[in-house]
């Protein structure tokens, strides 16, 4: 569980917020603070006042599995296979088996001729999937997702979902501004302007925003 | 007007991109798998990669550019105001085109990844342009901002406008679809007959499509309208 308590920090101006286990959303306007409290949650930054937690305990760097909304942010190392493998080997997993996984997790999305590759070589969306991975490898009980599926394909994005809701992650918190992602998790969060709009279930949500363009497709089409 | 890759090769490593074909005025929809040659068509169309083999040719066209898929690539100035100054246009005019009037002295790296996108974009868009190529131009928008974009695209079509995008639910106007599929460079062909064949379609468009209902276009408008003929 997440919990936000009187958080000042830049934009963000947030009284009270619990963010249970499961997936949640987190949408609303460009520089609306989404980012800002998604790094806050990985620990990324700190409150200039108030406070956040994750499971009770105050986030620090690397805590959390995270995909920056900047791909090349996300790479330490200039070969694939080591940036998937640095997770583990920070853990200490033997080689053997850290090569193993690597190899594994890259099929899952068709990366596996890729591991030689220098990451300033992948494509935006190989960047992302390289991130996801990279994020996935060590089994994060706490993901946090910053709009990765806006540099993805269809066919891309469904895989990435599967990895993520296989993942075994208790809790997943994404920023998305594809709303038919955002209407596929438990709860949804709108940010406006730094504050919590409203927050609540897909269905308790997306009512309101039936004369917008953030209504999802999904809800339109009758599916 | 015209731009032409005649029998361009370009390789990296054992992979190849591949193309032979020729763009004319109007807007162009370009999509494909993740690592499928996107950006790369972009980078060889705008003349910032040189190809192994085969020619980039430029009939009439004098005025050309390209936007980034990530905008802090394009980031020259400290300030909103020098950043725009850099693209030659008026920097209040600029700012609030993109909604942010009157913040023309912050930082652009302050900025959310979707305001700066949306700045650098209106820059460009302040312009008119005989080749305008924008790499993954929604990424980062809110649905409010790609609307903005769509429109700004449209007001350019009388020039050649390539978009690579993976965005699924709101694109632009389109005359004509292509596909990246590894490396090789496919025509589609004209709206909306190209639909039927699109191979990696957005999900609202294979939705439909699914339901045996082809949009006339791809705009939100058209998508929308799609969806009340599938309802009938």
């Amino acid at each position: 569980m997440i919990e936000v308590r009187d958080l000042v920090y830049r934009v963000l101006r947030i009284g009270g917020l619990v963010i249970p286990d499961g997936s949640t959303a987190l949408i609303g306007t460009n520089g609306s603070g989404k980012t800002t409290l998604l790094r806050l949650m990985a620990g990324l930054a700190r409150p200039d006042s108030g406070s956040i937690t994750v499971d009770g305990t105050v986030p620090v760097p690397g805590s959390t599995g995270l995909i920056d909304e900047y791909p090349d942010r996300n790479a330490l190392f200039s070969r694939l296979a080591d940036e998937l493998a640095a997770p583990l080997r920070f853990r200490h997993i033997p080689c053997e088996e850290a090569d193993r996984r690597v190899r594994m997790a890259a099929a899952t999305v068709g990366l596996e001729d890729s591991l030689e590759r220098s990451m300033d070589t992948l494509s935006g969306g190989e960047k992302v999937l390289a991130a996801l991975l990279s994020a996935l490898i060590s089994s994060p009980e706490i993901l946090i997702l910053d709009e990765f599926d806006s540099h993805l394909d269809f066919d891309s994005l469904l895989l990435a979902e599967n990895l993520i809701s296989s993942s075994g992650a208790r809790t997943v918190v994404r920023c998305t501004q594809n709303m038919d992602l955002a209407a596929r998790c438990g709860r949804v969060i709108v940010l406006h302007r730094g504050m919590v709009l409203r927050a609540g279930s897909p269905e308790e949500i997306f009512p309101t925003l039936e004369e917008t363009c953030c209504y999802p497709f999904s809800r339109r089409a009758g599916r | 007007m015209k731009l032409s890759l005649s029998a361009v090769e370009w390789n990296a490593g054992s992979w190849k991109f591949r193309a032979d074909e020729t763009f004319t005025p109007g807007v162009h929809l370009v999509s494909g798998r993740v690592g499928s040659g996107k950006t790369t068509l972009a980078l060889l169309s705008a003349r910032l990669l040189q190809p192994d083999a085969g020619a980039v040719e430029y009939e009439d066209i004098r005025s050309r550019t390209l936007s980034f898929q990530y905008p802090e690539y394009h980031i020259t100035g400290s300030t909103l105001h020098e950043e725009a100054e850099s693209y030659g246009v008026n920097p209040s005019a600029a700012c609030a085109r993109a909604g942010l009037a009157g913040r023309w002295d912050e930082d652009p790296f302050r900025l959310s990844r979707g305001e700066l996108k949306l700045f650098q974009l209106s820059c460009l868009f302040m312009r008119q342009w005989d080749l305008l190529i924008l790499d993954e131009p929604f990424s980062a928008l809110d649905c409010r901002g790609k609307l903005a974009v769509c429109r700004s695209i449209g007001e350019n079509r009388s020039g050649i406008v390539l978009v690579s995008t993976h965005e699924q639910h709101i694109l632009p106007k389109t005359d004509y679809l292509w596909e990246m599929r590894t490396g090789k460079l496919t025509f589609r062909g004209p709206l909306p007959e190209a639909i039927t064949a699109w191979e990696s379609a957005p999900g609202p468009v294979r939705m439909l499509r699914e339901q045996g209902v082809i949009p006339a276009n791809l705009t939100r408008d058209d998508i929308l309208e799609a969806v009340c003929r599938m309802h009938e």
